[in-house]
């Protein structure tokens, strides 16, 4: 009986010819369009969790204080909510660094009649912290210290990252979604044509006492089958595409994003993608299956 | 087995109304072997159709195996079309298929296992005498060849009622006399046959109970 059916449902989709290829190439490319930019989405939100980590807010302070004065300050700053961390670095420490940094120019540092640097704190942003809200408000709490000359937070380029990506998740969804409603009505219009072909045969499956099950069943398999042939292309180009140009993006990507790789689409992601196909194709077939006889 | 009660069907056509059957009133028991004739346009085509739930009547109650034809549900429609095998007056075979796929096809429609198909398949070609032209598309047969291919579908289930609406309409007086034989046989197997024919002839030469209707009416029930 499987057997039947199955071989109904190819006869069937080879009926339909042009337009269900057209369908298939629709659904293809709607899903290597929700692929291709979940895959960006995947990546960016990578880059984003992995700079979140490293964001830290610098609050420089008007004079340095003693040394007692300033584990006083540091605990009191480690109290504020949002804080997971602080570190302390003093004047001298600070010019250190700058010359360690500027390695063998660090002459330039030496003539330097006064050391121009301030002290300040590193404070490590705790994971609830980490939004832009959240930042935000840590930023301006700390900004109230009656010590604090100037507070700077790197995290407002992470945030514009986290936007983009945002933005992208949500152009790539527009356009998945558009592509697969062109796809779903051309899946229907396979269907109409396959249902008009097959009229025939629908008369005498009724005639000798088919059950609808076994009328219908074909035009849902043939629709899911045009929507998993779609999935498997879009998978395919998707498979293709990463691993030609990920190689050649990734010192690039290296560069500006501090991601060593590109990765792939989680499998739940390839899988998702697989049904959606099924699920449009399946739809497109089934819901044009016009009603019972009287 | 079969029970009409006063049925009557008017088809619309646009706005006229045409009258195929008036107020028939029949029975037909298990086993009976019963010729329906009459003029073209008399009502035969329209009478088997509703015995097979392809129609309902515009009025009265039609009972086939125990089922009450005017309430079916969709279910038990299929299911009274499982026990009825019918011979269609156009035939209607499917074009794209051979004949032997023809035959084929309601079986598989109905699950029957593929070992069993090709056995029942050639059997049903061969008691038509159909079996070298297996793989004949029905564009490529005559419409005497066509109309047994018809039957081969309809016995091939052998199903305890059989519904054959002209079967004998093209074929020359042997096949004619062949085609007879076969239902016949059929008949004699204990299936229940109804055949339709405007041939008047052979209603008499089958020396069969016999309905006539005229115009819609049942005029005579003899034999
Ligand atoms: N689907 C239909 N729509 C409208 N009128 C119909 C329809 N089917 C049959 N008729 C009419 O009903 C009447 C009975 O037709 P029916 O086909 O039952 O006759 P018949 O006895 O089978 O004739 P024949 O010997 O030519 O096959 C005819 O007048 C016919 O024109
Ligand atoms: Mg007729």
């Amino acid at each position: 009986m499987l057997g039947f059916l199955i071989g109904e449902a190819v006869r069937d989709l080879r009926r339909a010819g042009r337009v269900a290829v057209s369908a298939i190439v629709l659904i293809t490319l709607s899903l290597a369009a929700l692929g291709g930019f979940w895959l960006l989405s995947v990546n960016l939100e990578r880059a984003v969790a992995r700079w979140r980590e490293r964001v830290r807010i610098i609050v420089y302070l008007k004079r340095e204080p003693a040394a007692a004065e300033a584990k006083a300050l540091v605990e009191r700053v480690q109290a504020v909510p949002g804080v997971a961390g602080v570190l302390y670095i003093g004047k001298a420490e600070a010019l250190a660094s700058l010359k360690q940094l500027l390695g063998k120019d660090a002459s330039v540092v030496a003539q330097l009649p006064t050391n121009p640097l301030p002290a300040s704190l590193e404070v490590t942003p705790a994971a609830a912290a980490a939004t832009p809200e959240g930042a935000g408000a840590l930023l301006e709490r700390l900004s109230t210290l009656p010590e604090a000359d100037e507070v700077a937070g790197s995290g407002d380029w992470v945030e514009r990252l986290s936007q983009w990506q945002r933005l992208l998740t949500t152009i790539g969804l527009g356009i998945g979604v558009v592509l697969a409603a062109a796809a779903f009505l051309t899946v229907t219009t396979a269907t109409t044509l396959i249902l008009h072909a097959r009229r025939a045969e629908t008369e005498i499956m009724r005639l000798v006492g088919a059950t609808e099950t076994t009328i219908w069943l074909p035009l849902l398999l043939q629709g899911t089958m045009q929507g998993l042939i779609g999935a498997v292309l879009a998978l395919a180009a998707l498979v293709a595409t990463h691993s030609v140009v990920a190689p050649r993006l990734e010192p690039l990507v290296n560069l500006t994003l501090g991601l060593p790789d590109l990765a792939f689409l989680p499998p739940v992601s390839v899988l998702a993608l697989v049904l959606t196909g099924a699920l449009l194709g399946g739809m497109g077939g089934w819901l044009v299956r016009p009603g019972r006889e009287p | 087995m079969i029970e009409l009660h006063r049925v009557s069907k008017v088809y619309s056509v646009g706005p006229v109304k045409v009258p195929a059957l008036s107020d028939v009133s029949l029975r037909i028991n298990k086993g009976e072997f019963v010729v329906l004739t009459g003029a073209s346009g008399a009502g035969k085509t329209t009478l088997l159709r509703l015995l097979y739930r392809d129609d309902l009547p515009s009025d009265g109650d039609i009972e086939v195996f125990g089922y009450e034809l005017g309430r079916l549900k969709h279910r038990d429609v299929a299911a009274l079309r499982r026990s009825i095998g019918v011979v269609f007056q156009d035939a209607k075979l499917l074009p794209v298929r051979t004949v032997y796929e023809n035959v084929a096809f309601v079986l598989r429609v109905l699950g029957t296992p593929k070992r069993e198909i090709t056995q029942r398949v050639f059997d049903a070609l061969r008691v038509v005498g159909l079996s070298s032209r297996a793989q004949a598309y029905p564009a490529q047969l005559s419409q005497g060849e066509a109309q047994r291919a018809s039957l081969a579908r309809a016995i091939v289930r052998k199903p305890p009622l059989l519904l054959a609406d002209e079967p004998t309409g093209n074929l020359d007086e042997a096949m004619e006399d062949e085609i007879l034989g076969v239902l016949r046989d059929i008949w004699a197997g204990g299936t229940t046959v109804v055949l339709a024919t405007h041939q008047a002839y052979l209603a008499r030469a089958l020396r069969r109970r016999t309905l006539t209707l005229q115009s819609g009416r049942l005029v005579k029930d003899e034999g």
